[in-house]
């Protein structure tokens, strides 16, 4: 079930999250994240600039993907849990890609009462390629 | 011919710059993310959660820009187009949530730039951190971008 309550004790490494799939992407989410972050860079707008720019087409913004996954994460770990989550942008995500999110759990760590779960974070288009690679550290609930 | 990225600009601080979080940007950004997790979106399960209030969701910081501290004044002071620039990596640590009505104050600085030659030539990697603080000059969160110049 979406946003069950996942505790610390349940988890085991190895564990992998549920696939989150986006898409297929289309101008206009590229256009309402434009606006929604502030980030009008024309590359993710217009075809003819980011042709010019010689990148063979607009291609949607890293941040977007960033948020996809952390969205994976956060169906998973429950919103408010993610105190860490860095990525690289390996590939461009282009109109019409479909991205798959997908994360493992890679360690446990319990200090101070703090219950936290490191995990290995990715993304990847329809034909398997990633387009985007992490790590997220969440921090869990005790059911004790 | 590749190009010169102006390399004076690490250790370049920019002018802190403040924001208060309005409720409809967060509610706006995850929905622009396609991502309608109540806890950023409904403003009664907001209010009941531990938070007391909707939270944004992780990535949300990007959101805080200031002309004379974002990436236009980064490419300026490299002297580089934007037609040039790709966002290579990007990390964000979250200390507590963040919520509406809050105001917070956000530094950025260029801490480091390398060179080096991939498969598609040679570019340049410009690092900046951002932290994030509240009124209390407690840190929320912090941001490092790396940004990539095609040279």
């Amino acid at each position: 079930m979406k946003y069950a309550k996942v505790y610390f004790e349940d988890v085991k490494v190895g564990d992998e999250l549920p696939p989150l799939v986006k898409g297929p992407i289309e101008q206009i989410q590229l256009t309402r994240y434009a606006g929604a972050s502030g980030d009008f860079n024309p590359i993710h707008q217009d075809d003819e600039f980011a042709r010019a720019a010689g990148m063979g087409g607009v291609f949607a913004h890293g941040m977007l993907s960033m948020g996809f996954v952390a969205q994976a994460t956060t169906d998973w770990a429950g919103a408010g849990t993610v105190r860490k989550l860095g990525v690289r942008f390996a590939a461009l995500v282009r109109l019409k890609d479909v991205v798959t999110c997908r994360g493992r759990v890679l360690a446990k760590s319990s200090k101070d009462d703090v219950n936290l779960v490191e995990l290995e974070v990715w993304a990847e288009n329809q034909r398997g390629e990633k387009v985007v690679t992490g790590r997220a550290t969440v921090a869990l609930a005790s059911r004790a | 011919m590749p190009i010169q990225v102006n390399r004076g600009v690490v250790g370049r601080e920019y002018p802190p710059f403040s924001v208060t979080l309005e409720r409809g940007k967060i509610k706006e950004f995850a929905r622009a993310i396609g991502d309608l997790n109540p806890f950023y979106l409904d403003d009664e399960v907001g209010a009941a959660s531990e938070w007391g209030d909707i939270i944004a969701p992780p990535t949300f910081a990007v959101t805080f820009r200031d002309e004379r501290a974002g990436a236009g004044a980064l490419l300026r002071d490299l002297g580089v187009d934007i037609a040039r620039v790709l966002h290579g990596e990007q990390e964000v640590e979250i200390v507590r949530q963040l919520t509406p009505g809050e105001t917070y104050l956000c530094r950025t600085k260029v801490v480091d730039i390398y060179e080096k030659t991939g498969k598609s030539g040679p570019m340049a990697f410009v690092i900046r951190e951002t932290a994030i603080t509240d009124r209390t000059n407690e840190i929320v969160a912090t941001m490092r971008h790396i940004t990539v110049v095609r040279l």
